[in-house]
């Protein structure tokens, strides 16, 4: 019994080696970046590091402000793209982000993106807040129906993510969920492997999902925590800057939280995707392809330029 | 619980260890932790059914004591009747009731007038068809007296509900299995590592090639109007191999696991897509149902002891009540008949026992004829397996006859080359293996780098390649 115990366990050991070997060569699980929370509260990342995407076919990279992406060569005429995960788009190359494409479009303009997954309308004005100092012309902050709602904690309070408590008006920052977990499972690939591909509870833990949140309702047009989501969109307004800052509303946003905003003087520009036969989003991911982001880029181009 | 889950992942280890921690000598103790394990393993599944093999067991150990102090014969043959009534009785009901009531209201309005019987919401109990054909053959050698009746309950109960095998069999006969839990286990290294390379060639079977091969079977069995011929013959290749990767998976695992806790089960697949005609295919596919109805039905019946027609009648008997075996369905009575019809001139022409060697014996490659025959019979099961797989009758003839139709020859509309690659792999290393009881027993004798290598190969393609878990497919027989 001992012989095979010991055999049984050599066995395993050698297995875990040899598994972590096989899943970071083939890249079967994506790099994920190391976060951090700066003096401001804003959850980004750690400078300068960078990764591969699932499957090994293009690299990510953070830059030396701690955004994904690439920083423009100049801080002029800056147009800042504020967003969460289809903003931070570690699923696609460089060269198929937002900035990339708008730069193509609008030549005399520099673009900075400033994504993370998770962000909620509240810290993406937190973030234009903090990123004021490079003086943008325009700051372009693209927001689903999930992002008001995330950003409500009388709504559902949320750990890891910062949201606003409407009672008495004040933001409260995200903090950061099972750091030395997570930490443990993103350097561990095959751990992380087996994490996401048996999750435990039936739900994974993944970095690259957006977060789903109850209050999602199923159909657009009837908007469920109406005066909240109104209360919201009224602090926003009393408490940024909104002049220079667009909302670029997802393809099938609220029609009711997009009417609220144009009355209350927030720049909109509604993103359309009905009238394309081709598919904007993954197969098996909501995100944006590279098609959709250049088609995004261009509805947007064409919106500003007007 | 499902040999390919994660619960099971952690269940075997857990009983295994305590198993060994009570040790070879406790007898007693250890069939109570089989018993109690084997009873957790179904109870995950669905607890209210663990009181019909309590009451199954019940009455074939009562029915056993009584067969061994009764030498009446009119009393003995009563008992017997007791206990074929009870358990064909519970099988009957979960299984056949709702089809023979939709077949009594089908043939009513057939002859035009109505019948009005309502069918029932039954949940059909997980392989109830196997531990009731186990416990069967219990009190069968008790009556035929080949066997001692067992006073040992709880060993008793451990038999009937056997963990490994449980659910999808090997179907044991008690004259092997039962002695087993009256005597010493001793752990064996070799018989333990023999167990566990079973296990994971059984997986292998499962997880990559029948899981991988049934999302094609589906596909284009489920969409079988919108394929060409050659993609039809290519959709119930893929149900081939999907049932044999299945069925014979399970029973490589469950054989493994039990001489983990030094249980020998007997063999139920012997390599059956090798064999050179449909006789040598019976004898190597789902042996313990094949022996099971052999024994308790065909030579009852008379065997082949009397003239031709008693031959052909016996013939279409056990085929047809073994493929009324696998489900309430139609489609597997044709499967049965099919088979019976492909087997009969054999046994007419006295042939049907002309290949009982392993093919191309001490050779690498088979000869030609071997090739052919082999291939011929291939075929010929794989038109039985769209009766097997189909839905009805009606979508079995409707896919027959798009097979034979002249978009046979055209080019596959679908072709996974890494499925069809894995089944290439596949393919060959059970060639290659087939002098053993399975695939992969002969790797033994290589050396230990190599060996554990490709062990290491199987766990990675079994990781990279595990597809949506599907569930057994035998579960359901």
């Amino acid at each position: 019994m001992k012989k095979f115990l010991k055999n049984i366990i050599i066995f395993f050991l050698l297995a875990l080696i040899v598994g972590e070997i096989v899943v970071r060569v083939t890249h079967t699980m994506s790099d994920i970046p190391q976060r951090v929370i700066d003096e401001n509260g804003i959850q980004k990342y750690y400078p300068n590091q960078e990764g591969y995407w699932k499957g090994g076919d293009h690299k990510w990279s953070i830059n030396k402000l701690g955004w994904p992406g690439e920083l423009p060569n100049s801080y002029d005429n800056l147009i800042m793209i504020i967003g969460d995960s289809y903003i931070e788009n570690f699923m696609n190359p460089n060269d198929c982000h937002q900035s990339a494409f708008l730069k193509k479009n609008m030549k005399t303009f520099n673009f900075m993106e400033a994504g993370r997954s998770g962000v909620s309308l509240i810290e993406a004005m937190e973030i234009s807040k903090n990123l004021d100092s490079l003086k943008p012309v325009k700051t372009l902050v693209y927001v689903n129906n999930n992002d008001f709602y995330e950003s409500i904690r009388d709504i559902k309070p949320l750990q890891d993510i910062t949201q606003v408590n409407l009672k008495n008006g004040t933001i409260v920052y995200g903090k950061m969920k099972a750091p030395l977990f997570k930490k443990i499972l993103y350097n561990w690939k095959l751990l992380y492997y087996f994490y996401t591909r048996f999750p435990l509870n039936n739900q994974s833990e993944n970095a690259e999902a957006p977060i789903v949140n109850e209050a999602i309702e199923e159909n657009n047009d009837k908007l469920k925590s109406k005066s909240e989501v109104f209360d919201l969109i009224n602090y926003i307004k009393d408490n940024y800057s909104i002049k220079d800052k667009v909302f670029v509303f997802h393809p099938n946003s609220n029609t009711e939280i997009i009417k609220q905003c144009k009355n209350l003087g927030f720049n909109v520009i509604v993103l359309d995707s009905s009238k394309d036969d081709k598919k904007w989003v993954f197969d098996h991911d909501s995100h944006w392809t590279c098609y959709g982001h250049e088609q995004v880029a261009k509805q947007i181009s064409n919106a500003l330029l007007k | 619980m499902f040999f390919n889950s994660i619960e099971f992942f952690i269940f075997l280890p857990i009983v295994f260890g305590l198993y060994w921690l009570i040790g070879g000598k406790n007898i007693k103790t250890q069939n109570l932790l089989v018993a109690t394990a084997s009873y957790v393993f179904y109870g995950w599944w669905d607890w209210r059914f663990l009181s019909l093999i309590l009451f199954s067991s019940l009455v074939d150990y009562s029915v056993g004591i009584a067969l061994g102090k009764n030498e009446k014969p009119t009393t003995r043959k009563t008992l017997l009747w007791i206990s074929i009534c009870v358990n064909l009785g519970f099988l009957g009901f979960f299984k056949y009731y709702n089809f023979f009531v939709d077949s009594l209201i089908n043939s009513f309005t057939f002859f035009g007038s109505e019948l009005s019987i309502n069918t029932l919401n039954i949940i059909l109990p997980v392989g109830i068809s196997f531990y009731t054909f186990q416990t069967l053959s219990y009190t069968i050698d008790v009556y035929n007296r080949k066997l001692e009746p067992t006073k040992d309950f709880v060993g008793f109960m451990a038999f009937v509900s056997f963990f490994p095998q449980l659910v999808a069999g090997p179907i044991e006969r008690a004259t092997n299995l039962l002695p087993q839990f009256s005597v010493e286990r001793k752990f064996d290294y070799r018989n333990a590592v023999d167990g566990l390379r079973q296990v994971l060639w059984g997986l292998f079977k499962k997880i990559v090639i029948a899981d991988n091969c049934a999302k094609y079977a589906n596909l284009i069995f489920n969409n079988h109007t919108d394929y060409n011929g050659s993609t039809l013959l290519l959709g119930a290749f893929f149900f081939a191999f999907q049932i044999y990767g299945d069925f014979s998976g399970y029973s490589d695992i469950a054989i493994g696991i039990s001489r983990l806790f030094g249980f020998n089960l007997k063999r139920n697949f012997a390599f059956p897509y090798f064999s050179r005609d449909i006789a040598e295919f019976w004898r190597r596919w789902h042996i313990s149902l094949s022996t099971w109805f052999r024994d308790y039905l065909y030579i009852p019946l008379g065997g082949s002891r009397g003239g031709t027609s008693m031959k052909v009648r016996n013939t279409f008997i056990i085929f047809i009540v073994s493929g009324f075996w696998h489900g309430a369905n139609w489609t597997f009575v044709i499967w049965g008949a099919l088979n019976a019809i492909y087997f009969l001139p054999l046994l007419l022409a006295n042939k049907n026992r002309v290949n009982t060697n392993l093919v191309a014996e001490g050779k690498y490659l088979p000869s030609i004829k071997e090739l052919g025959q082999m291939g011929f019979t291939f075929l010929l099961t794989l038109i039985a397996w769209v009766f097997f797989r189909a839905d009805n009758v009606t979508h079995a003839f409707s896919y027959l006859k798009g097979i034979f139709s002249e978009s046979l020859f055209s080019w596959v509309e679908i072709f996974p080359s890494t499925i069809l690659g894995l089944v290439f792999f596949f393919i060959i290393t059970e060639w290659l293996g087939r002098s053993g009881e399975y695939a992969i027993e002969k790797v033994d004798f290589i050396n230990r780098p190599i060996r554990w290598g490709f062990y290491l190969l199987l766990i990675i393609l079994m990781f990279a390649f595990t597809g949506e878990e599907q569930q057994f497919i035998y579960f359901q027989f």
